[in-house]
């Protein structure tokens, strides 16, 4: 790919990027959030189409008008987000939209497919059902069957794009396996990502992009995991983790969740009999791969689901549970995982968005009238406190960057003075200079006494941030450390399932 | 014994289905793409005015000029879907107001009034050619079976057939796997190569036309010639979008919805036909009564996800949204 | 060439593409005019003079745009929520019914209690009519039973009972008094001091069209400046974002669709009110007017924004009139329907302009610049 650049509306996400990969190689593309990572693989697949540049396929000059051109031409990806049809099964999402072999026929037979998807699952490790519906498999095993797409296809250029946040250590060591075979036989494997001992692990060789712009194309061998990161970011930054020291907390418990049993979108049961507390100034990281029940305790807590059984406290004060506007009554501040979608309306401004929970109190209506005035100087507030980046506070939220619209989730949580505060997922997506804001705030409310249940499937933030660690797996809280003793190792085969003897 | 009320009401049951057959199975196809077509009403009468003027133009041998004039109504449908296709596919509107325009545009105080007068319709004017019941024979005459099954028109025949080719095309084809991925996922779809804007259009047209063949069942077939106004079809095109959601988006379940409601619609003639004193307005009412409740039971009985509508009804696909 | 989503809207849009798809409507209707062989611009005249400037023809407009003011603001408090309420037809015809009960129920008072009667019978119609509205907000609050349906299935079950009120009972509405009221069924008269005051007299204006302007401004208020609107407007952009913030959603919903029953509701009135002074069970009356679903495309027009909605109904109330005043064999019937859809389709395709910018790029290879942004000329 040569000279690739794109442009959306507000933002240049490729400028005149370079990239280049061999046959039976694992090629890294490797930058931070926000890099242009994304972009330039959705140009190669076809889904986007470049504004300058040209792409080149084994010598040859290509242009791609659509996702079936880039398919054709044998290149494949395994997006972050699953492109999976979930109420079909397995079989017919791995044949979905192929025009050659078993599918050509008009008619659809089943079967065949289903034992050719078998011979590959066995061959390369990926063990998954074939007539399983999607909807039902782990996240897990849905990245198996994107796998499957590719290999059914006889692709052979596969790009897969963070593709180990859903994984446990030990998982993602597996599909490193499985990657490093299929490099072997000859393929293209391409793994976006920007997990620095990751690319390490796996890669040959590695392309760092960073604000857009490709800054090198290094050997993975030599490069160490500082290096990689100084290209990364333009800056050194410390990779080893700062040593803390405990803390001192109160012994007052903020938040006691007892017992508490919730079900799940499909009625299953998501959390089972969890027991936990949270002191007055403390973080505890909740450490799991996703889907195994961190969001329903999220929803839980924060009211947004119902409490089948168990007791959710706060401040002694024990909720009925279901209900958000009780839960915010109570002092629970919740910064949810769907940031744009749940946490703010996305067509509305600024100020809108920053009274959205407290618009009924005395200072901003008047009765039935609202006190826009008010409103807005409130909003104007929180820009500035905590440094969100808006034209202005009649902005609608939906053209803020994805770093900004945390600053103000979070900033509005905070400025409501909660005695708990719900964080799920909060730095995905956002470049480091934005994570590190992210947490200097959370931090800085956990000295001020916030008590914090943090919810995230990056293991590096939660060994950043917690002060106690829980693994839940299965909807159960399967083991419970300290952030000092707490070895990588150990939390994943915990996530994984294998508990401690 | 075929003289009986149950069998009456049944024979009828299926002759008023069947316009609501056609026109559920083409909403159900254009639903299954992904989008929500509310114009039906205003295709129907459309198409049911086409379809008239069809016979009253052309002359040559009866089957001729029918065959014709299907063809002709079905285009007709076709013509009124591609303008909400376009709105809501390609610029991208919503499709709800969109399919109202529709119906207003479309419907009994517009375009069909429009053409009817335009080509000179005085209000009932009889059809020059229309579907009787094809004789089949001795068959007509068996009991119960007789004059539900065998006694009917072409088109009922055609309807069936329409059904099972629905059914089995979702179903068990290449296409229907890939039109139903454009309904549920249209994202996962595009990025596995499958053109979401034609595989819309298609069956957005597709419905249009089905629908044209529904209004033209009642111009050339329940209540041969030109009624002004939209009493013609009375809201049957509504009734219809509803069948979809009450059969699940299945094309089976459509013909059993289909002939319930045709037999609802079928009853107050039937018992007025004995005499039976109730006031007419109460029995016309229970087809709408009836839709209301059949939608309340499906709706809490979609709550299990699985079995509800196509995921991304109703929302416009956009590729290079950020 | 391609669609950019536009990141801020100026402000002269809002009311440029609105206007500027109107003219397209016009002028795609003059070509359907022209290709069937009527000359377009004699039969625009005719309708400007029939609709506003011939010799009474306002009056006759304010009559014909009072009651979609009525549906209009009805379709338009509702649609703001995503709430699509196509029932207002059904619910004005409650409302019809309930404020001729309670006229015939005060009897004859004389004339001096004719603000009585006016109060009594907005309130009558406007209960009836959000009553008759709730029967689809409760199915979808509490069954998610999809609106749409459920609200136009009961416009039809609402024209029956309009019907059998009249024809084919002996209800309380239905005269009985004369012979020949029995043997052709009509309402019973309303009392001659429920008969609502009209304005002026070069250009009559009747009392609902300003009870309607008054509501107008009273739901511009609503969702403007109030908790109300704020709430609602949440719902509708982001229902999970509105739970999240602890927002009792069901309960908008109720409120809403008895907001919007009511005022088409107070549509009922005024027919009963300022035009017909009797409940018209017939089907070629009040059931034929199709005011309900004329409301909705006022509303679409008028981006449901309650001040333009009395714009847009006069407007379209013009339209009406010329339709029913023109009709015969050089107008042709059904222009009106088609007008108005072809109307509401430009308004449709205009919305696009308003949140994508159109980019014409020439495709380029290699580095060079990439052609000017070129954007409409709108």
């Amino acid at each position: 790919m040569v000279g690739i650049t794109k442009r959306f509306p507000g933002v240049v996400a490729n400028d005149d990027v370079t990239f280049e990969a061999a046959e039976g190689e694992v090629h890294a593309l490797l930058g931070e959030n926000g890099a242009g990572k994304t972009t330039l693989s959705n140009i190669l697949t076809g889904l986007y189409r470049q504004d300058e540049g040209e792409i080149e396929l084994y010598g040859e000059q290509v242009r791609f008008h659509s996702p079936r051109d880039a398919l054709d031409a044998g290149i494949c990806m395994v997006h972050q987000h699953f492109r999976l049809v979930e109420p079909f099964s397995v079989a017919e999402n791995v044949v979905l939209g192929d025009h050659r072999g078993a599918a050509r026929r008009f008619v659809f037979h089943s079967s065949a497919i289903e034992k050719r998807v078998e011979e590959l699952s066995t061959r390369y490790g990926l063990a998954v059902d074939p007539k399983a519906r999607v909807w039902q498999l782990s996240v897990g095993e849905q990245q198996r069957v994107e796998i499957l797409k590719a290999l059914y296809r006889e692709a052979r250029i596969l790009i897969m794009d963070e593709p180990t946040a859903v994984l446990t250590p030990q998982e993602a060591e597996a599909l490193f396996g499985t990657l490093r075979a299929m490099a072997g036989e000859g393929k293209t494997v391409i793994f976006i990502s920007h997990k620095l001992h990751e690319v390490k692990a796996v890669a040959d060789r590695v392309t760092v992009l960073r604000g857009g712009r490709t800054v090198a194309t290094v050997d993975a061998e030599p490069a160490t995991l500082r290096s990689l990161a100084a290209l990364m970011v333009g800056r050194e930054i410390d990779v080893a983790r700062p040593l803390e020291q405990p803390r001192r907390l109160a012994d007052v418990r903020t938040l006691e969740v007892d017992g508490l049993t919730v079900a799940g979108d499909r009625g299953e049961i998501a959390v089972k009999d969890v027991s936990f507390a949270i002191r007055e100034g403390e973080i505890v990281g909740v450490a799991g791969v996703a889907g195994n029940g961190q969001r329903e305790l999220a929803e839980a807590v924060s009211g947004m689901r119902d409490i089948r059984a168990g007791s959710v406290r706060i401040a002694g004060r024990r909720l009925r549970g279901g209900d958000p506007r009780e839960a915010i009554r109570a002092g629970v501040g919740h910064v949810p995982e769907d940031r744009l979608g749940t946490g703010l309306a996305p067509s509305l401004s600024v100020t809108s968005n920053v009274v959205i929970k407290t618009y009924r109190r005395r200072s901003f209506s008047r009765g039935p009238l609202l006190a826009l005035r008010r409103m807005r100087e409130a909003a104007v507030g929180i820009i500035r406190r905590y440094d969100v980046k808006t034209p202005g506070p009649g902005t609608p939220v939906r053209n803020l960057s994805g770093g900004n619209l945390q600053k103000l989730v979070l900033g509005r949580e905070f400025e409501d003075d909660p005695l708990v505060l719900v964080v799920a997922q909060p730095t995905r997506g956002l470049d480091v200079g934005a994570i590190e804001t992210v947490h200097s705030y959370l931090r800085d409310a956990a000295t001020r006494g916030v008590a914090i249940l943090l919810m995230s499937e990056d293991l590096d933030e939660i060994l950043a941030l917690a002060d106690r660690i829980l693994v839940v797996y299965e909807g159960e809280i399967v083991g419970e450390l300290h952030a000092g003793a707490a070895s990588i190792e150990e939390i994943g085969l915990l996530m994984a399932g294998g508990g401690s003897e | 014994m075929n003289d009986t009320l149950l069998v009456v009401v049944l024979a009828d049951a299926v002759l008023y289905g069947t316009p609501l057959l056609f026109a559920s199975l083409g909403e159900l196809l254009a639903e299954r793409s992904g989008v929500l077509n509310l114009g039906v009403e205003g295709m129907m009468l459309f198409g049911a005015v086409v379809g008239f003027w069809t016979t009253q133009r052309v002359e040559g041998a009866s089957a001729l000029v029918l065959v014709l004039a299907i063809l002709a109504s079905g285009l007709a449908g076709a013509a009124m879907a591609a303008i909400h296709a376009f709105l809501t596919i390609t610029l991208r509107a919503n499709q709800i107001v969109s399919g109202l325009a529709l119906t207003i545009f479309a419907g009994g105080l517009g375009l069909s009034a429009y053409v009817g007068t335009e080509l000179g319709f005085s209000p009932d004017t009889p059809a020059k050619q229309q579907f009787g019941s094809l004789d089949v024979s001795a068959l007509a005459d068996l009991p119960v079976l007789g004059p539900i099954v065998f006694d009917q028109s072409a088109l009922v025949y055609a309807s069936w057939i329409a059904t099972l080719l629905v059914g089995l095309y979702l179903g068990r084809t290449r296409f229907g796997l890939n039109v139903r991925a454009v309904g549920e996922a249209p994202a996962s779809a595009d990025a596995m190569g499958i053109n979401v804007t034609l595989y819309r259009y298609v069956h957005v047209l597709i419905g249009g036309g089905f629908a044209g063949v529904a209004g033209a069942c009642y111009s050339l077939s329940i209540s041969p010639g030109w009624i002004a106004g939209d009493t013609l079809i009375g809201g049957a095109g509504w009734i219809a979008i509803a069948l979809v959601i009450f059969a699940f988006w299945r094309a089976e379940l459509c013909l059993v919805g289909a002939y319930l409601f045709g037999a609802l619609s079928a009853l107050p003639f039937a018992l007025q036909a004995r005499d039976v004193e109730v006031a007419p307005e109460l029995l016309y009412a229970i087809p709408y009564v009836m839709t209301i409740i059949v939608l309340v039971i499906a709706s809490t009985g979609l709550s299990k996800r699985r079995l509800g509508a196509p995921a991304a009804l109703g929302i416009p696909y956009v590729r290079e949204e950020r | 060439m391609k669609l950019e989503r536009r990141l801020e809207q100026p402000w002269w849009l809002s009311v440029a593409v609105p206007l500027g798809s109107l003219v397209v409507a016009f002028g795609m209707m003059a070509v359907i005019l022209a290709a069937t062989g009527h000359d377009p611009v004699e039969t625009y005249r005719e309708i400007l003079d029939a609709a506003f400037t011939g010799n009474g023809a306002f009056s006759a407009t304010f009559i014909s745009a009072t009651p979609i003011l009525f549906t209009g603001l009805a379709a338009a408090a509702a649609f703001r929520m995503q709430l699509f309420n196509i029932g207002a037809e059904g619910q004005l015809y409650l409302g019809a019914v309930g404020a001729s009960w309670i006229a015939l129920l005060l009897g004859d008072r004389g004339a001096t209690s004719t603000p009585l009667y006016v109060v009594a019978m907005c309130v009558a119609a406007g209960l009836a009519g959000a009553l008759w509205a709730l029967i689809p907000g409760v199915l979808k609050a509490f069954a998610r039973t999809n609106e749409i349906i459920t609200s136009l299935m009961l416009n039809y079950v609402a024209g029956l009972l309009l019907t059998y009120l009249i024809f084919d009972s002996s209800s309380y509405w239905r005269d009985t008094s004369t012979l020949q009221a029995r043997a052709f069924p009509q309402g019973k008269p309303m009392p001659e001091a429920s008969n609502w005051p009209t304005f002026g007299s070069e250009v009559v204006v009747p009392l609902g069209f300003v009870i309607g302007l008054a509501t107008a401004l009273a739901l511009w208020v609503l969702y403007t400046r109030m908790r109300f609107g704020f709430e609602v407007a949440v719902i509708a952009d982001s229902p999970r974002a509105a739970r999240y913030a602890g927002m009792r959603t069901r309960r908008k919903i109720l409120s809403v669709m008895a907001v919007s029953g009511a005022i088409a509701g107070l549509g009922g009135a005024s027919q009963i009110g300022d035009f017909t002074y009797t409940l018209d069970g017939s089907t070629t009356g009040l059931q034929a007017a199709a005011f309900g679903y004329t409301g909705i495309v006022v509303a679409a027009l008028a981006r449901y924004n309650p001040l333009a909605v009395c714009l847009v109904a006069v407007l379209i109330g013009g339209l009406q009139n010329a339709g029913y005043t023109l009709q015969g064999p050089d107008f042709p019937s059904g222009l009106v329907g088609v007008m108005q859809g072809i109307i509401l389709f430009c308004a449709l395709g205009g919305e696009l302009l308003l949140r994508y910018r159109l980019r014409i790029r020439r495709r380029s290879s290699a580095h060079g610049g990439s052609g000017p942004a070129v954007e409409p000329a709108r």
